[in-house]
């Protein structure tokens, strides 16, 4: 197992890394590189790699253990944004309990895995890729440089540009959301990600648009 | 791949985009995408030549006066081909870290964040 979190500042990851004591790598991406190179665009999603570092399933849906949230009770007395949130969380498809079994079968069987793929297969099933999200990667990756070089605000046009080109890469948007929508003195960075004065969109207006929770990710064929 | 110059270094452009140049063309695997001209006797590449032939966006920020070559789409897939690309990523303690440091051993490479 290896783990790479798709953040452009390694700080925000340092608590959550503690906090697991993981014994496998656990990697940092400042420069999401790995979404062109893997095609994750939300998380979380995964890639298996073969002992020759051949690419045995594309990227998709990685959920291994299915989220308390899933079941839990709605609670009320919350805002009407919150509670369609949490309706929207309780809507993503879980798959967790197929998809760690199909790991472990193939950490089992190997290449015999009914789970492993074809190397043709794999980039068939990967996601199409569209001109669009190829220039969406390159202005998020000119805004993340900007970022860092010349301010925040120098970073903006670039990343508005690539949610608009690229409105199915959550990485995009959350990274750049969260941003601008987690308070100055925050502990952790904000997940609600909502309305703010930057950016046209946000975290539930968009799942909203985009179909609801249902189709908040790829899930795995298997 | 942000450029400084639209001329990077072969060694450069291949690690960024998991194309390395050779006289053959670009190449990812067993994949080589003819590339006339794109690999110079000074072992740079032109990446606009490269970014023609592989489908790469080249955008430009002229007031920063950099460029950012985007992914390839030549195969009409987020994945080319099934070689798992090989970037330098860090550990938690800043160190780098490549996948192909595992070679010999399956992987299975899980994203995440923290937002």
């Amino acid at each position: 197992m290896v783990t790479v979190a798709l953040d452009i500042f390694p700080e925000h990851t340092h608590q959550w890394i503690d906090a697991a004591k993981p014994t496998h790598p656990s990697l940092i991406d400042t420069r999401h590189v790995t979404g062109q190179l893997f095609g994750f665009r939300n998380i979380p999603m995964a890639v298996w790699i073969d002992e020759n570092g051949v690419l045995v399933r594309p990227p998709e849906q990685a959920s291994v253990e299915r989220s308390p949230l899933r079941d839990m009770e709605i609670p009320e007395g919350l805002d009407a944004r919150t509670t369609e949130m949490f309706r929207q969380v309780k809507a993503i498809p879980d798959s967790s309990e197929e998809y760690r079994a199909a790991i472990i079968d193939w950490a089992r069987n190997g290449a015999s895995s009914r789970f492993a793929l074809s190397p043709d297969e794999v980039v068939r099933r990967s996601q199409p890729r569209a001109d669009n999200d190829a220039r969406a990667a390159a202005c998020f990756e000119l805004g993340q440089h900007l970022l860092l070089t010349a301010g925040h605000d120098a970073a903006v046009p670039w990343w508005r540009e690539a949610h608009r080109l690229f409105p199915d890469n959550w990485t995009y948007k959350r990274q750049a959301w969260t941003l601008v929508t987690t308070a100055p003195d925050a502990e952790a960075n904000d997940l609600q990600q909502g309305p703010n004065d930057v950016y046209e969109g946000n975290w539930l207006d968009d799942v909203v648009a985009s179909g609801g929770g249902a189709k908040y990710y790829i899930p795995p064929s298997l | 791949m942000i450029l400084t110059t639209l001329r990077p270094s072969a060694s450069a452009f291949a690690e960024a985009t998991g194309w390395e140049p050779k006289p053959e063309g670009l190449c990812r695997g067993e994949i080589c995408v003819p590339a006339p001209g794109s690999l110079g006797s000074d072992g740079t590449v032109d990446a606009q030549i490269a970014a023609e032939r592989l489908g790469m966006p080249l955008l430009h920020d002229e007031q920063h006066g950099i460029w950012a070559l985007g992914a390839a789409t030549m195969s009409g897939h987020e994945l080319a081909s099934a070689t798992a690309a090989d970037p330098e990523l860090m550990d938690r303690a800043g160190t780098p870290f490549r996948l192909s440091s595992l070679r010999g051993r399956k992987v299975v490479l899980v994203a995440w964040s923290t937002y």
